[in-house]
């Protein structure tokens, strides 16, 4: 048990989730996004600065679980200083990292510990969308302005 | 290990003092799914009562034999089996009706459950009783199925919904009630029982002083009828909805109770087969006496015959003992969780098997999955009362709450593994 638990809430994890550098409004946001699950009431806004397909700034806003929060706090942290379209292969990745049907080994879809720590979400089907959450949010956004 | 609880103590005939004792391992060995382990090799402590009941083998036997023994439709063939179906059909809406103290089985309309009986009530009877600036009034703590519906039909109708505060002991006042019945009220819609905070209101009183203004009660036992007597007749309610999966039932089944009066009297909850007299290409004629005008189309039998079964079940310990043992085992717990340090238990210390909770620092979500590696099985999130969890200043609670297979080794399981969730997460 202890190791299942263990993989689940990984330092990197843990850490993060009480990480709030990045929390907090943006004066100059041109996006707000709001990741929201309505089963659980988990509910992140993010805030981004765009300037010609890249993100200048980010911060977010919000509440809910280790899980949720430190994938929030680590996809902000990410996406500073990136174009949408260096981030969209990305998200497609870390999407694919913590999903339980995927047949590819985690390490061959990355070799960023922050993000393999996720990898672990595979056997928690119920708590994958605390992982995707906002990510899921922001790639809505990313194919919307494609 | 055998746990046996001496449930309460009283004078029989002889002048002598009995002891009822309730072997609750003989109980819980009713329910098959305790046999087996979770797939990780746990006992399964099962802490979501609240959610649905687990299903002994009585009810199991009964949906199973109806199937394989005597299955047909109900109230159309005159041969065999379906004679026998229906009778056990009807059966079950006459162990309803006692079990709730209704006055006649008539009373007893049979839906989908109790989301099912709101949404239908809302729209074959008070949709036609509101007009615009009319009045419903639900409490803060109502479950969202006791809400949405009531929601939607002021929209429709043009009726305004007013919120009967609650304390954070999950109690409502009279006095506040009279100040928002001043309006033109058509219907007081309530819970007996609160899904989050446990909390039992005096539906009786509620239910006097609504009528003393002309409003209609409904009451939402979902929470209240598997935990505590039951007595519609006593709470004088005009209609109240329970689903059997609570009342340790199959799913997909509940019951709409209402005074027999309002019954004949309103439009029929749904159309179609089954609940008309007379038809013709562009009109029809329909019954006009419940329960056969409400039930439209084939019924889930099985799930009728079930309930029976669970009703059967329950009465078998008593509903007195099972609330008399389930209150034993709520105070243990309340006194064990209050016991934790960063721990807040969310409403007051008299209530059902219902213990929401908050610890300070690891979010509902974290602790359900640690505890779930253990086998404890609890319900994280805002339990489908997000009004209430707004006025309790929370985002979601993690809730642990009784059947009558749970014992006290399951609480001690229960606190051990939140300080090991804290050691682990804080």
């Amino acid at each position: 048990m202890k190791d299942r638990i263990k993989a689940l809430y990984q330092t990197h994890i843990l850490v993060k989730s009480k990480d709030n550098t990045l929390v907090g409004q943006l004066a100059d946001a041109t996006h707000s996004l709001e990741a929201y699950n309505p089963m659980c009431g988990d509910k992140y806004t993010l805030h981004l600065k765009l300037s010609e397909g890249r993100i200048e700034k980010a911060s977010f806003e919000g509440f809910g679980c280790a899980i949720s929060k430190a994938s929030t706090a680590i996809l902000t942290e990410m996406i500073i200083g990136k174009s949408l379209v260096q981030i969209k292969p990305i998200v497609d990745d870390f999407l694919e990292l913590i999903n339980g049907e995927s047949k590819k080994d985690p390490e061959s879809i990355t070799n960023d510990d922050q993000l393999l720590a996720f990898a672990a979400a595979r056997a928690f089907p119920e708590r994958r969308t605390c992982a995707s959450l906002s990510w899921e949010e922001l790639d809505s956004l990313i194919d919307e302005m494609n | 290990m055998v746990h046996w609880y001496v449930l309460r103590r009283f004078r029989i005939k002889f002048g002598m003092t009995a002891k009822i004792i309730m072997n609750i391992e003989s109980i819980k060995s009713q329910f098959p799914i305790f046999k087996q382990q979770t797939p990780l090799g746990k006992e399964l402590i099962f802490l979501d009562t609240a959610a649905s009941a687990q299903k002994p083998q009585t009810v199991i036997d009964a949906i199973s034999s109806f199937y394989s023994g005597y299955y047909a439709n109900t109230g159309r063939g005159s041969y065999w089996p379906a004679n026998a179906a229906t009778n056990s059909f009807e059966k079950a809406r006459e162990k309803v009706a006692q079990f709730i103290h209704a006055q006649y089985p008539e009373e007893i309309v049979f839906t989908s459950g109790t989301t099912d009986a709101i949404n239908k009530l809302a729209k074959a009877h008070f949709e036609h009783l509101l007009r615009p600036g009319d009045q419903l009034i639900v409490s803060e703590m109502e479950h969202h199925a006791n809400l949405i519906p009531w929601q939607e039909l002021a929209k429709r109708t043009g009726a305004q919904i007013k919120a009967l505060p609650v304390d954070q002991e999950g109690q409502v006042s009279l006095s506040d009630l009279s100040a928002l019945l001043a309006q033109r009220t058509v219907l007081v819609a309530i819970t007996a029982t609160s899904n989050v905070l446990g909390s039992k209101l005096d539906v009786a009183q509620i239910s006097k002083r609504a009528h003393q203004e002309g409003a209609q009660v409904f009451v939402d036992a979902a929470q209240a009828i598997a935990h505590a007597k039951t007595d519609v007749q006593h709470w004088d309610c005009d209609f109240m909805a329970f689903s059997a999966h609570k009342l340790y039932g199959p799913t997909g089944f509940g019951v709409l109770y209402g005074k027999r009066e309002w019954l004949d009297q309103m439009e029929p909850l749904s159309y179609g087969g089954g609940m008309i007299t007379r038809v013709g290409i562009t009109s029809a004629k329909y019954l006009r006496k419940s329960p056969h005008k409400h039930e439209a189309g084939t019924q889930h039998i099985a799930g009728a015959i079930g309930l029976g079964a669970a009703i059967d079940f329950v009465q078998e310990i008593g509903i007195n003992e099972i609330e008399a043992y389930l209150d034993g085992l709520t105070q243990y717990a309340l006194a064990k969780l209050k016991n934790i340090d960063l721990l807040d238990v969310k409403g007051g210390m008299e209530r059902a098997p219902v213990i929401a909770f908050t610890v300070e620092g690891i979010h509902p979500h974290d602790l359900a999955t640690f505890l779930n590696e253990k086998g404890i099985s609890v319900r994280a999130g805002h339990h489908c009362a997000q009004p209430l969890m707004t006025k309790l200043n929370v985002h979601a609670t993690t809730r642990a709450s009784f059947g009558i297979y749970n014992t006290k080794a399951d609480v001690d399981a229960l606190t051990d593994a939140i300080e090991e969730a804290k050691a682990f997460f804080l």
